[in-house]
């Protein structure tokens, strides 16, 4: 299941990237995040990895993360270690003079055969709202 | 009068002894290897539909188990023997830490060895006993153990008494955490005896049949459940009201002090957690 959510912010794209590139930040803008811990030590970077789980519905749904891209103030993606299989990922593009489109994509795959399918369908809405929450306030943090 | 009694008692011993007899044997042994995380996260998609649509469950406080070593977890126990309580929490627990973590759960040895309920046991489900509870927290370098003190005293209680945590005057948990070395961490619960009507513990009957002393089974309680109607005993199961299921995990407790003392600490830590999630519930089912 692929969930994505994009919007255009009033700011360029390294200005978001000071935020993205800094995992200790999303608890900042991330609405239902309920775990947060880094297991690495170190900047953030490829291979850097963190314990991470989104409340969606009943339980707390992730594990744990490893960063897989880190491509400066362009893209930053995951991959999960543990939990629901999982593939996040953060782009950047211009939108014009001053002006970036950003796109949060999450596209996961519950065990479980036909219950699995089932579950990630149900789950998708509350999860497209958290991508969208997530991105408003993350222009409302770099547009204030 | 007194013949009518005697026949009834007599059906009932010739029943209880023909399930002692098959049930005993069935009691699985100490063996912890039943436990399967591959079987775990295949059931939780499954478990997680079930938790987030039909009982509206949310789990909080998760954060408070202590990561990095073995706890005893300690939970108020409701829903009779369908207790959503349970599930939930074990859904949240898996999901939270990761199924790779040791977790098991007590249980009374007839629901372990029931027919059609052999699955339990590759969720950590094992037969409450003490060398079981031994082994489950030794298991891991942080395996949790979740159990209930209050067992099927606690149960049965009536709906009316639904925020009440009652273990009964059981307090062999804290022997149990002293003796492994590790904090009791309360779970607290509410909304699980609100999925059938519960109207009495039925421990009269229990004694009255004498499973009390042949099957270990304090109560036969006395419910209206779906699809039953009237449901005596509850062995068979039921079919649970989608009851609102709020679990919330309180701050771990050290065991240094006397049983007594520690035990009184627990039911505190757990009665004032029902009490707050109680608040909440504006409408008994609904929450």
């Amino acid at each position: 299941m692929r969930v994505q959510r994009q919007l255009v912010v009033d700011t360029d794209r390294h200005t978001i990237w000071s935020l993205i590139s800094d995992p200790k930040r999303y608890p900042d803008f991330m609405p239902n995040l309920e775990r947060w811990e880094t297991v690495t030590e170190g900047p953030a970077g490829v291979g850097s990895r963190y314990t991470v789980h989104w409340k969606i519905g009943a339980a707390p749904v992730g594990g744990v993360i490893e960063l897989v891209e880190f491509d400066e103030a362009r893209d930053l993606a995951w991959i999960s270690i543990t939990g629901v299989s999982l593939r996040g990922r953060f782009r950047l593009r211009d939108a014009g003079p001053g002006r970036t489109k950003v796109t949060f994509r999450l596209a996961y795959q519950s065990p479980g055969g036909l219950l699995g399918l089932l579950a990630d369908r149900i789950a998708s809405r509350q999860v497209g709202g958290t991508l969208s929450a997530s991105l408003e306030n993350l222009r409302e943090l770099v547009e204030a | 009068m007194s013949n009518g009694f005697t026949a009834v008692r007599a059906v009932a011993d010739n029943v209880v002894g023909w399930a002692r007899r098959r049930v005993t044997p069935e009691i699985p042994e100490a063996d912890l290897d039943h436990r399967d995380p591959d079987f775990i996260r295949d059931r939780l998609p499954g478990t997680w539909l079930l938790a987030s649509l039909y009982f509206r469950a949310d789990v909080r406080g998760l954060h408070r188990i202590p990561a990095d070593k073995p706890v005893l977890l300690v939970g108020n126990h409701s829903g009779g023997n369908v207790p959503p309580d349970t599930f939930v929490f074990t859904l949240a627990f898996c999901s939270y830490f990761g199924v790779e973590r040791p977790f098991f759960q007590l249980a009374h040895n007839l629901v372990v060895s029931a027919p059609g309920l052999g699955w339990l046991r590759k969720f950590g489900t094992v037969a409450a006993t003490p060398e079981n509870a031994r082994l489950a927290l030794q298991a891991g370098r942080a395996s949790a153990l979740l159990v209930y003190p209050g067992g099927d005293y606690e149960v049965f209680r009536p709906s009316w008494e639904r925020h009440v945590v009652d273990f009964g005057g059981r307090m062999g948990y804290v022997q149990l955490a002293r003796e492994a070395g590790v904090p009791i961490v309360p779970v607290a619960s509410v909304g699980g005896q609100e999925t059938a009507l519960f109207l009495d513990r039925g421990q009269w009957l229990a004694r009255l049949l004498g499973v009390d002393k042949r099957l270990r089974l304090k109560s036969v309680p006395i419910s209206l459940a779906l699809p039953w109607g009237l449901n005596i005993s509850d062995l068979a199961g039921h079919l649970p009201l989608p009851a609102k299921i709020t679990v919330e995990v309180q701050d771990p407790i050290d065991v240094d002090g006397d049983d007594e003392t520690v035990n009184k600490a627990v039911l505190a830590s757990l009665q004032a957690g029902v009490d707050r999630l109680a608040v909440e519930r504006r409408f008994p089912v609904i929450g």
